[in-house]
């Protein structure tokens, strides 16, 4: 069969439109965020699940804490009156008033996909469409009926094999660059929240420290980064608070931790804006490297004289900032405003 | 039993493959034969075969009617259509003829409208044509060409002369399937390209390039094309993404682009990339909302000025429609002599015209025998078969064409050729057109073959993607057979 | 007459507006009734400007603003001497059918066909048999009826009309303002067959009405075999003469937008419009 006479590619062929760029970015973090919103909200309802004899007041401040970490408390108060299992569950699930619920960020990442749907691979694309249609079947009281962790299940699985496939498919262009980047981002972002789920909770009483509701409840931290087994190889003993937090800040080999993703996010970086110099140009490198020096230098005594707390906030911010840069630099076109006429 | 051996009727139509007394015309014979060694069941797996590789590689285009917009794969059939080296040189001829009268036309039309004032063509046809562009009056366009890339249909009569049914100068489309059906037939049976010799279509992707470079206004060296398209929901979105990627460009929608200072830049995750030339698949009305329809959101505002600023150029340029019009269609016999002092080589289908009196008399009294068509719609739509058509149907044809009779034109209905289809368990006459695509850069091109379209339903004439048609291999052969 | 003519347009918008692309026809022509001996265009936010003729002649200004602004404005100020009203050539008698075969009928096609704001309805078709009733005469004779029947049919009301208004509907409504006079006028015209256009532009106007608004003005101008376009204004029932100031012409107001154009940002949160027309040297 005689071959396709290809031509030589034009030099722009090469670049990335700001809007591809855009959407890959945003249907990569999307699909983590939804990810890790399942995964936090089945080891939460299995806590409670294990601990029944929790009162409601418990399960409440359980709930609150979660949702206080996520930053949705003040939506969630002004579209539901409790905070309990199924209330939570709805907002954080299937409530589409709710712009990072699950089913938000399915449907964002789907129409995402399909504005680019000649760049991604059709397995791609068909596995995240399957995800949206299999979220669109469902409502809440079928969910509950069947019984949520097979639910939860689902999701994961189809999130991971969407990045699978995306690992397997996608080509190592700049577009990978952004899809990586955008996810990288999202998880790093979602690690510091997890772990400061424990903040908003109150801290136990002297008797309680350590006691079993004390361990659970951070056992349930790293059950939501997955780092459960991870964590028991690195530490062998006990569960301790400032050693989950280490864990989760400086570990420098667990894919979810601060420092690791933070290293992978300076490189990528580095790349898509072309960073190639020993000092940052750019807004958003300069951030990067501080919060990098940071997480190479501190030890977990530093960040708990400064504060756990404010130190996974200042993180958020950095991360925030480095997020909004990059997409104000290389991501901008007028997607969302159509143009106005005006006439005299 | 092989799919050539069962009876086959010409009927009365001119057939591509049969005489009419059954014998294989000459160009076929080998086809013929070839067929005629292969049994059903293999033909048929052939057949599945290529229908599924379409389907994996999204050869699709999608349907406007329907609901949700469905991507349909154009339905392909594996017999091709065969067109001798002697026939395809006067058809050849012929395009290049017209496609050179009606850049010359175009011209005219946007500075100094001689061929109006000599009265060839009624002044009233044009100013009142929905695509005749007055904001583009005394531009100068590069190379003075309008029609960069044209899609001529043809057809057939019942004695097997060709005939122009209309000329597509806007945004003619077909020419990615033209080139996947050719990529189908090789699969499927690469020993007949073997047996025959056919010209090659592989390189229409380069040609086209080189005709959007020769536009560039800087000179071709470090000129960026853009294929600029209407994105995905648009019905031909598979070709614009096809196309582009077979000649290596970008493809952009319109909020990818901004103009600044006139000058057209493509906003990239590496800032600003100036844009030289754009391959355009949006219709004009929609491409600045600054001077067209304002409420368009696909196109670029400013595009018009930096095109007007000579820092741009657009492929086909603007304003081109006015020439496609089906009611200048019946004057472009008239254009070629006026420009080019020659008789048209293809002739035109006789045309009559609503907008003359006799004409309009003779339209309505006999509505029922005619095809009668809108001046201005495509793909089949706004149309009147006349012995096809329900008393009602022509009821309300009869209504439209008195109320408005610049807008309509009718013709005798021609017997299109048909040529030999397989249609479920057996080979079966089909209607067919044939759309050559015509590419002008520094030379007039035109690709061997084109898209052969085929209106799969018994008895029907309409061969449109849209209202179910599907299409053919077209081979123009080195030799005469 | 010598005129000055002050047009100021001012965009304010609710936020941030950017990306802005706009086409001005804020240049009074010339012709054989004016002649514009100055012209200056001010913007602001300052930006480049280019120009071009269209189709009709017209002075087009091209310009974009791409940084973020709050408000825009466009000052436009002409100085244009109009032919003094003794100098202009009288107006001919030619009877109707002379216009109907004379040659050049056929070039201004689009002048008497649907347009964008006058299709040709059957409402306009019949208003025009009532407003010439009496027969068909000469072509500017039957201009002239038409004009005064559009005078005493339509009221000049500021409120019931927009700037989308077409001729059926202004005469529906019997209502309008200058804009939608012309368009009815121009529809009357057209369905007689006489060949008519629109015209923008400005007049002076010591005795201005309490709720006339000071604002561009629109007319109308038919096509006489053997003098060209001859104009008049429906809505004072006179012809345009030496105090009228003309911007541009086309079939109807879609053609002559004094300011059009497009941009990115938040919704226009308000238009103010000046006009000042003073004579003197």
């Amino acid at each position: 069969m005689p071959p396709l006479k290809i031509p030589p590619a034009r030099p722009q062929a090469t670049v990335m439109l700001s809007r591809v760029a855009h959407s890959l970015y945003w249907m990569s973090r999307y699909i983590e965020r939804a990810e890790n919103i399942a995964r936090l909200l089945e080891v939460n309802l299995q806590f409670l699940l294990d601990f029944q004899g929790i009162d409601d007041a418990g399960v409440k401040e359980h709930w609150g804490s979660i949702l206080a970490s996520s930053g949705d408390d003040e939506l969630f108060s002004t579209l539901y009156e409790t905070a309990d299992s199924r209330t939570v569950t709805e907002f954080l699930a299937l409530d589409l008033r709710n712009p990072s619920s699950i089913l938000s960020c399915v449907f964002t990442a789907r129409e995402n996909a399909r504005m680019i749907r000649d760049q991604i691979s059709v397995e791609m694309w068909e596995t995240i469409n399957e995800l949206y249609l299999f979220l669109k079947a469902h409502n809440t009281a079928e969910i509950w009926a069947a019984g949520p962790y097979e639910f939860f299940r689902d999701i994961k699985r189809n999130s991971h094999l969407f990045q699978g496939l995306t690992d397997s498919t996608y080509p190592r262009n700049e577009g990978w660059e952004f899809i990586q980047f955008g996810k990288l981002l999202e998880r790093a972002d979602k690690t510091t929240r997890i772990l400061d789920v424990k903040y908003h909770i109150l801290l136990p009483n002297a008797t309680d420290v350590g006691g079993a509701i004390d361990t659970a409840q951070w056992q349930a931290v790293l059950r939501s980064a997955s780092a459960l087994e991870a964590y028991r190889r690195f530490y062998v003993r006990e569960i301790l608070a400032w050693k989950v937090a280490e864990f989760l800040v400086f570990s420098d080999s667990f894919p979810r931790s601060l420092h690791y993703c933070a290293v992978q996010i300076d490189d990528f970086l580095r790349r898509i804006l072309d960073e190639t110099g020993a000092r940052p140009r750019s807004e958003a490198a300069r951030a990067s490297r501080r919060l990098l020096a940071d997480l190479q230098s501190l030890t977990i005594n530093d960040v708990l004289d400064q504060g756990l707390h404010e130190f996974l906030l200042e993180a958020q911010k950095s991360l925030d900032r480095i997020g909004d840069e990059v997409v104000q630099t290389t991501m901008f076109y007028p997607a969302e405003t159509d143009t106005e006429q005006q006439q005299q | 039993m092989s799919i050539i051996s069962k009876s086959y009727d010409p009927s009365t139509f001119y057939d591509e493959m049969f005489r009419p007394g059954g014998e294989i015309r000459p160009h076929y014979r080998r086809l013929a034969e070839r067929l005629s060694t292969l049994p059903e069941t293999e033909f048929d797996q052939r057949r599945a075969a290529v229908d599924l590789a379409f389907l994996r590689r999204g050869v699709t285009f999608t349907v406007y009617n329907n609901a949700e917009g469905t991507e349909r794969i154009f339905p392909f059939d594996l017999i091709p259509r065969i067109i001798p080296a002697a026939e395809w040189r006067r058809i050849e001829a012929g395009l290049i003829q017209r496609i050179t009268a009606l850049n010359l036309f175009l011209h005219d039309l946007y500075h100094g409208q001689k061929i109006l004032k000599d009265k060839v063509v009624p002044a009233a046809q044009i100013l009142s044509a929905k695509h005749f562009r007055r904001e583009f009056m005394n531009f100068s366009v590069p190379r003075d060409i309008y029609v960069h890339i044209c899609g001529t249909d043809l057809i057939r009569d019942h004695d097997g002369n060709y005939l122009v049914l209309e000329d597509n100068l806007r945004c003619p489309s077909g020419a990615s399937y033209m080139i996947e059906n050719r990529a189908a037939m090789r699969r499927a049976f690469p020993n007949l390209f073997q047996s025959y010799s056919v010209r090659a279509i592989e390189g229409y992707a380069d040609t086209l390039l080189k005709s959007l470079l020769h536009l560039a206004p800087h000179g071709a060296d470090k000129a960026n094309v853009v294929l600029l398209t209407p994105g995905v929901y648009n019905s031909a979105y598979f070709e614009h993404t096809f196309l582009a990627r077979q000649m290596g460009i970008p493809i952009v929608e319109g909020r990818d682009l901004v103009v600044r200072d006139a000058r057209v830049f493509m906003r990239t995750t590496a800032g600003l990339v100036p844009v030289d030339v754009i391959y355009r698949r949006i219709d004009d009305d929609f491409l600045d909302p600054t001077v067209f329809r304002a409420d368009s959101q696909l196109g670029v505002p400013g595009l018009v000025a930096a095109y007007r600023a000579g820092n741009v150029a657009l492929a086909n340029s603007i304003g081109t429609g006015v020439a496609d019009d089906k009611v200048i269609y019946a004057y472009v016999p008239k254009i070629i002599r006026y420009y080019l002092d020659q008789d048209p080589i293809l002739p035109n289908v006789n045309t009559y015209l609503a907008s003359e009196t006799e004409d309009r008399k003779f339209i309505l009294a006999n509505i029922a025998k005619l095809v009668v068509k809108s001046a201005n719609e495509a793909g089949g739509y706004g149309m009147l078969i006349g012995p096809a058509a329900t008393r009602a149907e022509v009821d309300d044809f009869r209504a439209k064409v008195a109320a408005n009779p610049r807008n309509f034109i009718a013709q005798d209905p021609i017997m299109l050729s048909r040529s030999p289809t397989w249609c479920d368990r057996s080979l079966e006459g089909r209607h067919i057109d044939l759309r050559p695509y015509i590419l002008c850069g520094e030379k007039t091109i035109v690709t061997p073959g084109g898209l052969t379209r085929v209106a799969l339903r018994k008895g029907s004439l309409v061969v449109n993607s849209s209202q179910g048609g599907g299409s053919k291999d077209t081979w123009v052969l080195n030799n005469d057979d | 007459m010598r005129l000055h003519v002050l047009h100021r347009t001012t965009f304010i918008y609710a936020g941030g507006a950017r990306d802005s692309f706009n086409e001005l026809r804020l240049r009074p022509v010339d012709d054989d009734t004016q002649s514009c001996r100055s012209f200056s265009l001010a913007i602001d936010p300052g930006a480049a400007t280019s120009d071009y003729s269209d189709f009709y002649g017209n002075s087009v200004t091209y310009f974009d603003v791409s940084l973020e602004h709050t408000r825009l404005m466009i000052e436009a100020r002409s100085e244009v001497d109009t032919v003094p009203d003794s100098e202009r050539r009288p107006l001919p008698t030619v009877p109707i059918s002379d216009l109907m075969s004379c040659p050049e009928r056929e070039m201004y096609a689009e002048f008497f066909t649907d347009s964008h704001y006058v299709p040709l309805e059957v409402e306009l078709w019949r208003e025009m048999q009532d407003a010439l009733a009496d027969g068909r005469g000469d072509v500017w004779g039957d201009v002239l009826r038409i004009g005064g029947h559009v005078f005493r049919t339509l009221n000049y009301r500021t409120d019931v009309t927009g700037v989308g208004t077409r001729a059926t509907d202004a005469l529906k409504l019997r209502a309008g303002v200058c804009q939608d006079f012309a368009h009815v006028m121009l529809g009357l015209c057209r369905c007689a067959g006489i060949p008519a256009r629109y015209v923008s532009g400005y007049f002076l106007n010591p005795g201005r009405r309490p709720d006339e608004i000071e604002a561009s003005h629109a007319w109308v101008e038919a096509f006489v075999p053997g003098y060209g376009w001859a104009s008049y204004d429906p809505t004072h029932k006179r012809t345009a003469d030496e105090r009228y100031v003309k911007l541009a012409v086309g079939r109807d107001y879609a053609d002559i937008r004094p300011v059009s154009g497009t941009y990115r940002g938040a919704p226009t949160r308000a238009l103010q419009v000046e006009v000042i027309v003073s004579n003197g040297f």
